[in-house]
C-alpha cells in the first residue's frame, strides 16, 4: 500500500516539476522544451556548413517535428583546437546550451535537437562560434508570395473576390482561414453567419472570399490564413470601397472636352467658309450665284450634294 | 499648282491628292484614331486579368472578348467603306466614334461575360470598323507623293501608344477598378469624334454614273448602287483578288510572334522580365520600320510591291529563325532576331495599305480596303488558334512558328503572280467606268473645272485654289 502511496507521490512530484517548466511564461526566451516521451514526433535533420562568417537558412515546417540542426564550420585562420559553441533562439541564448566544441577533420561542429511543437517554437534560431561565426536557420510556417500589393478597388453595391494563392513550390495548407481587421486584432469571417454577404471557396492552394452588396464600412485590410499544423501563416490584402462618382469625374471632364473641340471645329469651318465665300465674291460674279444655294449649306450633316450643272 | 489639275489626268494613278496643307491635320487625326482603336485593342490584356477574377471564367473565354472586337472591325469595314461612298465619310467616322465609346461605356455596367462580347466586342467592334476603313482610305486620298510616308506616320501610333496605354490603364485599373477603367477608356474613346469632324464633308456621294433615273427604286438597281458602294465588282478582278489572297495568307501567320513570343521566351528558358523585354524591343523596332519604311518607299526607288514583298520575305524568314534562334540558348540571339523581325513586320504594314490604289485605283480605294479588311479577318481567327493547336500537340512553339513563317512566305510568292509584277514600272489601274459612261465621267470631270474654281466650300481643293492667286 504504501509502495503504491510512494509512487504515487513520485509522480505527483514528476508532474509538479514537468508543469513547473510548462506553465512559467517568462517574458524571455521559453526555453525550448524538453523532449517529451510519450508523443512520437518525427524527426528531421537541417545541416548547414559555413565557410564564411554568417549564412542564414530558411526552414520551411508543416507539422510539429524533432528538429535536428547541425552546424558546421571550417574555422578561421587561427584553428583553435577548442572553442566555445551555444544556441541562440531569437537573439537570446538558450540555456545550458553552451559547449566546448573540438577541432574534428579540420571542422567544429555543433548540433542540437529542438522539439518545434507550435508557433512559439519557430523563430529563427542560430548557433554560434565564439562570436565569430553565425548560422541562422528560420523556422517558419510556408510563407505566401505576396499577391497584391496595390489595394483591390471595388465599388459600392458591386460584389468582390478576394484571392489568395499558396504556390506550387510550397506545400498545401490544410484549410484557409479569412480575417477581417478590426482596429488591432482579427475577427474571423464565417460564412455560415451571413451567408449573404460572404462566401468562402477553398481549394487546394487557393482561397476564394467573395463579398456581397459591399458598403463603405467593407472596406479595409482582410487576411488571409493558411492553416498547417504548426501555425497559421497569413496573407495580407487591402479593399478599397468607392462611390461610382469617382471615376465619373474624369468621364465628365474627357467628354466635355471631346463636344468642346467638335464645337470648336465646326466654328472654325463655318468661319472659313464664310472667309472664303466673302473672299470668292469679291473676284467673281456671276458664275458664282449659280452654285451659290449650296455653298450656303451646314457643312455638317449627311445631305448628298449632287452638282447642278 | 499641277496639283489642283483635276481628274481629267485620271490615266495616272498621280491624280489625286494634294498632298499637303490640310492632309497634315488628317494625318494626325488619323495618328489619334489608329491608336484609340488598335492600340486600345492591343492594351486591353490588362483588363483580362480582372475579368478571369471578377466572372470567375477561363482565359480562354475572356480572350474572346478581344477576337470579337477585332474581328467586328474587320468585318464590318465593308459597311463603313459602302456607307462612306454612299453618305458622308465625315459622319460615318463621327458615328464610329460615338459607337466605340458607347460600347465601353455600356462594358463599364455589365455584369456577365456575353454583356461583355456584345458591348466591347460587337458595339465597340462596329464603331472601330466604321471608323478605321474610312479614315485610312480618306488619308490616302489626300496623299500621292508621300502616301506610305503619311501612313508609316499613322500607323507607328499603334506602337507607340500601345507602350502609353499599358502603364495608363494598368493605373486606372488600381484607381478606379475595371468599371471605373472602362468607363473612361469609353470617355477617352469619344476623342475620336472631334478627329472625324475634322474630315472635309464630301462635296457628292460616289454613285455610280449609271443612275437610271426612272427605275430608281428598283430593286435591281438599288441592289446594283449597294454593289456599287461596297466595290462588290472588284472581287472579280484577278489582281485583286491575287492581292488579297497573299494579304490573308500572310496574316495567317502574322500575328502569331505577338501572341505566342512572350510564352516562347519563357519556355526556351529566359526570365518574365527577359520575355517581356523581347517582346518590348520588337514594338519599338515596330515603330522604327513604319516609320523608315514610309520614308523610303516614297523616294520611289523601287516599286511599292516589289518592296513589299521584300519586307514579307524578310518577316517571313525571321519569324522561322525566331525559334532556332532561342533553342541554342543564347539571349542576344534571340533579342537579335526579334529586333529584325520587328523592323520587318512594321516595314511591311505602312505598304500593305498603300499598295491598294495602285491596284484598284484611288476612286475604289475605299470599298477595296474594306473588302481587304473583311478577308483578311479570317485569316487572324484562323492562324493564332492554329498555332496554340500545334503547341499543344508538339509542346513548344517551333512548330508554330515554321507554319506561320511558311504562311508570310507563301504570301510572298502569291503576290509575286501579280499581273505586270517583274514590270520596272506600275501599271496603271484599271478605269472604273466604261466608254460610254466614260463620256458622263468627263462631262462631270469637266464641270468640276469650273465649279472647283468657284467653290467656296470647305474641299480640300478648293483650299488650294483660295490660297494660291488664281489662274484659270
Amino acid at each position: 500500500m504504501s509502495s503504491s502511496w510512494e509512487q504515487l507521490f513520485f509522480q505527483i512530484l514528476l508532474l509538479v516539476v514537468f508543469c513547473r517548466h510548462i506553465n512559467t511564461k517568462t517574458p524571455g526566451p521559453t526555453p525550448p522544451p524538453l523532449v517529451s516521451i510519450n508523443s512520437p514526433l518525427p524527426t528531421d535533420i537541417r545541416s548547414v556548413v559555413l565557410k564564411g562568417e554568417s549564412h542564414t537558412e530558411s526552414v520551411e515546417l508543416l507539422n510539429p517535428v524533432n528538429l535536428t540542426l547541425e552546424c558546421t564550420w571550417t574555422g578561421n585562420q587561427n584553428k583553435l583546437p577548442n572553442i566555445t559553441g551555444f544556441w541562440r533562439k531569437d537573439g537570446d541564448e538558450v540555456e545550458n546550451s553552451r559547449l566546448t566544441v573540438q577541432l574534428e577533420n579540420d571542422q567544429y561542429n555543433l548540433k542540437r535537437v529542438f522539439s518545434i511543437i507550435s508557433e512559439e517554437n519557430l523563430g529563427n534560431y542560430s548557433c554560434m562560434f565564439e562570436s565569430e561565426a553565425k548560422i541562422d536557420f528560420v523556422l517558419a510556417a510556408p510563407h505566401m508570395h505576396e499577391v497584391r500589393d496595390k489595394p483591390i478597388v471595388s465599388y459600392v453595391g458591386d460584389s468582390v473576390v478576394i484571392v489568395c494563392k499558396m504556390e506550387e513550390t510550397k506545400p498545401k495548407p490544410s484549410t484557409w482561414n479569412w480575417y477581417k481587421a478590426n482596429g488591432t486584432d482579427k475577427e474571423q469571417i464565417f460564412t455560415a453567419a451571413e451567408p449573404l454577404r460572404y462566401e468562402i471557396k477553398n481549394d487546394e492552394r487557393k482561397t476564394k472570399l467573395v463579398v456581397y452588396n459591399l458598403t463603405e464600412a467593407d472596406g479595409g485590410l482582410y487576411y488571409c490564413g493558411a492553416v498547417y499544423a504548426i501555425n497559421t501563416t497569413m496573407g495580407l490584402v487591402e479593399l478599397k470601397v468607392i462611390n461610382f462618382t469617382e471615376p465619373l469625374k474624369p468621364f465628365i471632364a474627357i467628354t466635355v472636352e471631346v463636344i468642346v473641340l467638335v464645337v470648336a471645329i465646326m466654328f472654325y469651318e463655318r468661319y472659313q467658309s464664310k472667309k472664303n465665300y466673302t473672299a470668292g465674291k469679291g473676284m467673281n460674279d456671276q458664275t458664282n450665284t449659280l452654285t451659290q444655294g449650296e455653298n450656303n449649306e451646314p457643312e455638317e450633316g449627311s445631305s448628298m450634294r449632287q452638282r447642278k450643272v | 499648282m499641277t496639283n489642283n489639275k483635276p481628274k481629267v489626268e485620271g490615266r495616272s494613278d498621280e491624280a489625286e491628292g494634294p498632298d499637303g496643307g490640310w492632309g497634315w491635320v488628317l494625318v494626325g487625326a488619323l495618328f489619334v484614331s489608329t491608336s484609340l482603336v488598335f492600340g486600345l485593342m492591343r492594351s486591353l490584356g490588362i483588363f483580362f486579368v480582372e475579368f478571369v477574377q471578377y466572372f470567375e471564367e477561363s482565359a480562354q473565354a475572356i480572350s474572346w472578348i478581344s477576337s470579337t472586337g477585332l474581328a467586328a472591325q474587320q468585318f464590318f469595314s465593308p459597311l463603313g467603306a459602302a456607307l462612306c461612298n454612299a453618305y458622308d465619310a465625315r459622319v460615318v467616322v463621327m458615328t464610329g466614334g460615338v459607337l466605340a465609346g458607347l460600347g465601353l461605356i455600356l462594358a463599364s455596367q455589365a455584369t456577365c461575360l456575353v454583356h461583355l462580347y456584345l458591348t466591347m466586342g460587337l458595339i465597340s467592334g462596329l464603331g472601330w470598323g466604321l471608323i478605321f476603313t474610312p479614315m485610312v482610305a480618306t488619308v490616302m486620298a489626300h496623299f500621292t507623293r508621300r502616301r506610305t510616308l503619311v501612313l508609316g506616320l499613322a500607323f507607328s501610333s499603334i506602337g507607340l501608344s500601345s507602350f502609353a496605354f499599358n502603364p495608363l490603364f494598368q493605373w486606372l485599373v488600381e484607381m478606379y477598378a475595371w468599371r471605373g477603367a472602362l468607363l473612361i477608356l469609353g470617355g477617352l474613346s469619344l476623342n475620336i469624334v472631334p478627329c472625324g469632324a475634322l474630315i472635309h464633308p464630301q462635296r457628292h456621294s460616289k454613285a455610280p454614273a449609271k443612275v437610271d433615273s426612272e427605275n430608281r427604286s428598283s430593286r435591281a438597281s438599288v441592289l446594283n448602287r449597294v454593289s456599287s458602294y461596297l466595290e462588290l465588282s472588284l472581287l472579280l478582278e484577278r489582281p485583286y483578288i491575287t492581292y488579297t489572297l497573299a494579304v490573308t495568307l500572310l496574316n495567317v501567320g502574322y500575328f502569331v510572334p505577338y501572341f505566342h513570343l512572350v510564352a516562347h521566351s519563357r519556355q526556351a528558358g529566359f526570365s518574365e522580365y527577359q520575355a517581356a523585354f523581347v517582346m518590348s524591343a520588337a514594338g519599338a523596332t515596330d515603330i522604327l520600320g513604319r516609320i523608315m519604311s514610309g520614308w523610303f518607299s516614297d523616294l520611289r526607288y523601287f516599286r511599292l510591291i516589289h518592296l513589299l514583298t521584300m519586307w514579307t520575305t524578310l518577316a517571313g524568314v525571321f519569324i522561322m529563325l525566331l525559334p532556332v534562334s532561342s533553342l541554342s540558348g543564347s539571349y542576344t540571339a534571340l533579342i537579335g532576331i526579334s529586333l529584325l523581325y520587328g523592323f520587318c513586320s512594321g516595314a511591311l504594314t505602312s505598304l500593305v495599305f498603300a499598295v491598294v490604289p495602285m491596284i484598284v485605283g484611288v476612286e475604289r480605294m475605299m470599298g477595296g480596303l474594306g473588302l481587304l479588311q473583311l478577308i483578311e479577318s479570317g485569316a487572324g481567327l484562323l492562324g493564332t488558334p492554329m498555332s496554340g493547336l500545334l503547341k499543344d500537340i508538339t509542346g513548344n512553339y517551333i512548330a508554330s512558328f515554321m507554319v506561320a513563317g511558311s504562311f508570310v512566305i507563301l504570301g510572298t510568292l502569291t503576290m509575286a503572280t501579280l499581273p505586270h509584277y517583274f514590270s520596272c514600272t506600275d501599271p496603271l489601274p484599271p478605269q472604273r467606268r466604261s466608254l460610254d459612261e466614260g463620256l458622263h465621267s468627263e462631262l462631270k470631270l469637266m464641270n468640276s473645272v469650273s465649279s472647283d474654281k468657284n467653290h467656296k466650300g470647305v474641299n480640300d481643293l478648293t483650299d488650294e485654289v483660295t490660297k494660291y492667286p488664281q489662274d484659270c
